[in-house]
């Protein structure tokens, strides 16, 4: 009995996957790319597409987990290596998405500055998913597909009515290098095909799986290019200083003039399912030190893993634009490496193992 | 055992998220916080003047008065200003319900996106918010008593911002619309100017009451006879200030404006007046409402020169024409005689002609030409951003229909 099925990786992707692009990712793309942040955003979701091709058919067949894979492909020391790596990339990855929803909540929920107490559940949270099985995060999509779906059919409905979608036009007209540029500065939220990697051989894989799953990818990078065109169709000229694009995106609309906030209920959805997202990292960070230093004390990687982001929440956060221009600037080239080039390269890998294993019989 | 550790489980979850989303549960002292529900920005000695009307809850309401209380603040930057008026009134002022910037009238000659910019970054206060400048200082406007309302910042936003369908005789425009337009190719914005009239004398600005083109919007209808003369305050919006780079460079008349609407929002509900239109032997003025109406602004670059072409199109009805022999009933949606469709269509391409010329008088590309040229003709766009003003081509197709 593997711990996930074809239907919660499915869910997955539409739970998880488009929503940590909607908080400040748009504008930090629009301050390059312009009216042309959705072709970015694009890019980054094709180059994740092409990762997400080779995984799928690594997990087809696959009996051995991703750190089991890795042993036998590369030995017990060079699967240690690569897990490293992986353990730097989601320390990484984590520091933006958690910073960027601490400010979100800090800004916009609250009026005076709230004590960072606020904050400490998600990191509570996260500390009681990293105990957890993989199956959790099956768990978790087949109820959170649903919350981050009318979240944001809520959102981007009531932002319709005041959107002027020609603001996006001319296409191409910012130039191509502004649009990569774009792009090379999204790859932090980007590479979530390197989750499905870890899910290698921890899923059922049913009839027609792949399909499925490549249709719910791609229902998750509609959702992001839509969201991201709504958004500059809302703040056109003034999109690249919209950092909480989220909480502004639906105010304008006449009916919410006359009702009052009600958008925030699609908000608080999206809120909610982002916390989840934001555990993902953790998750696979506590796994990967657990693996790595062979701990077997169940509370020992999580404590590590959850202390090491708290620390820079709490103590690091005056230096938290210097981590934003590092990571989008200088981190970028490694989330490539470890997002889509090592996945591609480890899946080709995996499927030349197991057809050789199933070969040999 | 295992069923009730979940159940716990999911219980802490929640109650942890109240926590996180809360916001306090919205719990503020009111003692300490005052609720602005506007704002009057002046410029005076080099430094900015800001004035915040407050919504004070009070026990009773015998008092009317009771109900408003002001607050300035002064400091060299619009946030320090607003910061100084916390400090001397130790009220923490919650701008989270003002929906209302009244700009002084000594600001229209320096650059008021150095103001207006701050309420588009902040999150303290919502950049929906309305903006709109006075005829005069900007904390007169806002301390006038008015028989509309008790506050009279309620007034002004009654007559800014109508319900659909009423008439659409002011260009309204709101903070995020003003500084996308500033930042924006075009770099022009519009917003309306509050000219304050008084009752008693019937209108506070003769040159004004001359030229009503669209005379629902009046608030003097409104006016309460027994009200003293102190408090027989009313605003009128209909007049539009354009802004070229954030300074202030020409005014669009209400007949104008009304026209602006028109081609760039939608004006179903609004009546137009129409004067001297035959009819049998005499000539009348009528009033027709627009039931319904179609716009755009299409801009083509040639090589020679830009075209743009204006189509408007209204369905309109007669709402009233003082005939001293007219027999029909106006609750049926007559048809419109000739003239009087032939005198409307007039009226409208006058003015639309007249908006095109303001628009090159002035230099603010309200009409969003720049703006359009950029999006739908990219090819020709370094060709004709400098000069584009003055290659125009204008076509203006209007269109007035009635009942057949």
């Amino acid at each position: 009995m593997k711990q996930l099925k074809t239907r919660q990786v499915c869910f997955f992707l539409i739970a998880f996957l488009p929503i940590t692009k909607f908080f400040s990712l748009p504008s930090i793309i629009a301050s390059h790319a312009n009216e042309d942040l959705w072709i970015s955003a694009l890019l980054c979701l094709v180059l994740d597409f092409i990762t997400l091709i080779p995984i799928v058919i690594a997990c087809r067949n696959a009996n051995k987990n991703f750190f089991e894979l890795l042993e036998d492909c590369l030995g017990r020391a060079g699967a240690k290596i690569v897990a490293v790596f992986y353990l730097i990339f989601f320390f990484v990855k984590t520091i933006l998405p958690i910073n960027e929803q601490k400010d979100y909540i800090e800004f916009t929920l609250y009026t005076l500055k709230p004590t960072v107490i606020y904050f400490l559940p998600l990191f509570l949270l996260a500390f009681y998913i990293c105990f957890k099985k993989l199956r959790v995060f099956g768990r978790l999509s087949d109820i959170f597909w649903m919350v981050t779906l009318n979240g944001f059919i809520a959102l981007i409905a009531l932002s319709i009515p005041n959107a002027d979608f020609s603001a996006v036009l001319p296409i191409g007209a910012r130039g191509f290098s502004n649009v990569i540029k774009g792009s090379f500065r999204a790859f932090n939220w980007f590479n979530d095909c390197v989750f499905i990697m870890f899910f290698i051989g921890n899923f059922d894989y049913d009839k027609k799986a792949g399909l499925k799953i490549f249709l719910s990818f791609a229902l998750g990078a509609v959702m992001v290019v839509v969201f991201m065109i709504t958004f500059y169709a809302i703040f056109s000229s003034i999109a690249f200083r919209q950092r909480f694009a989220l909480t502004e995106m639906s105010k304008y609309t006449t009916v919410i003039s006359n009702l009052g906030r009600f958008d925030y209920i699609g908000i608080f959805m999206i809120l909610f399912s982002n916390v989840f997202a934001l555990c993902l990292p953790f998750y696979f960070s506590s796994k990967l030190l657990k693996y790595i230093f062979n701990i077997n004390r169940l509370w020992v990687a999580p404590t590590i893993t959850v202390l090491s982001q708290l620390f820079i929440v709490l103590f690091l956060y005056e230096f938290s634009v210097t981590f934003e221009r590092v990571i989008t600037n200088y981190f970028s080239f490694y989330f490539i490496l470890l997002g889509n080039i090592l996945p591609i390269i480890l899946s080709i890998i995996f499927i030349r193992r197991t057809k050789y294993a199933i070969k040999k019989g | 055992m295992r069923l009730k550790r979940a159940k716990a489980m999911m219980i802490s979850v929640l109650l942890l998220f109240t926590f996180f989303f809360s916001n306090d549960f919205g719990l503020i002292d009111v003692e300490k916080t005052s609720i602005v529900t506007a704002i009057a920005i002046d410029y005076e000695n080099q430094k900015y003047l800001v004035t915040a009307q407050v919504a004070v809850p009070e026990a009773t309401d015998t008092n009317t008065e009771n109900q408003k209380a002001q607050l300035s603040g002064k400091g060299n930057t619009v946030g320090e200003a607003i910061k100084d008026l916390g400090d001397l009134s130790g009220w923490f002022p919650k701008l989270a319900f003002c929906n209302l910037i009244i700009l002084g009238n000594g600001l229209k000659d320096q650059n008021v996106v150095r103001i207006l910019d701050y309420f588009a970054k902040t999150l303290r206060l919502q950049d929906s918010a309305l903006v709109a400048l006075a005829d005069k200082n900007a904390k007169e406007i806002l301390s006038l008593s008015t028989p509309l309302d008790n506050i009279s910042s309620f007034a002004i936003q009654k007559i800014l911002f109508k319900a659909s369908g009423f008439d659409n005789d002011v260009a309204r425009t709101d903070i995020k619309t003003f500084c996308a337009g500033y930042y924006s190719p075009n770099s022009s914005g519009f917003m309306p100017i509050i000219k304050v009239i008084s009752a008693d004398s019937g209108s506070g600005n003769e040159g004004e009451k001359a030229d009503n083109s669209s005379s629902s919007s009046s608030q003097k209808n409104q006016t309460s006879q027994g009200s003293n003369s102190d408090s027989n305050n009313l605003f009128d919006a209909r007049t539009t200030a354009l802004f070229k780079d954030g300074k202030m460079v020409g005014e669009l008349s209400p007949d104008l404006t009304v026209a602006f609407n028109a081609i760039n929002t939608s004006i179903a509900g609004t009546s137009l007046a129409v004067k001297n239109v035959p009819y049998n032997d005499q000539e009348c003025n009528y009033l027709l409402t627009v039931l319904n109406d179609k716009n755009s602004i299409k801009v083509k670059a040639t090589e020679n020169d830009v075209e743009v072409n204006i189509s408007l199109s209204l369905f309109c009805k007669v709402s009233d024409v003082d005939a001293t022999d007219s027999g029909q009933s106006l609750s049926a949606n007559l048809p419109l005689s000739k003239p009087l469709i032939e005198k409307t269509k007039t009226m409208l391409v006058n003015n639309i002609t007249q908006l095109i010329n303001t628009s090159v008088q002035t230099g603010c590309d309200f009409l969003k030409i720049k703006e359009k040229l950029y999006r739908f003709n990219y090819s020709k766009y370094s060709l004709y951003k400098d000069n584009f003003l003055s290659k125009l081509k204008v076509k203006i197709d209007a269109d007035v229909r009635g009942q057949r």
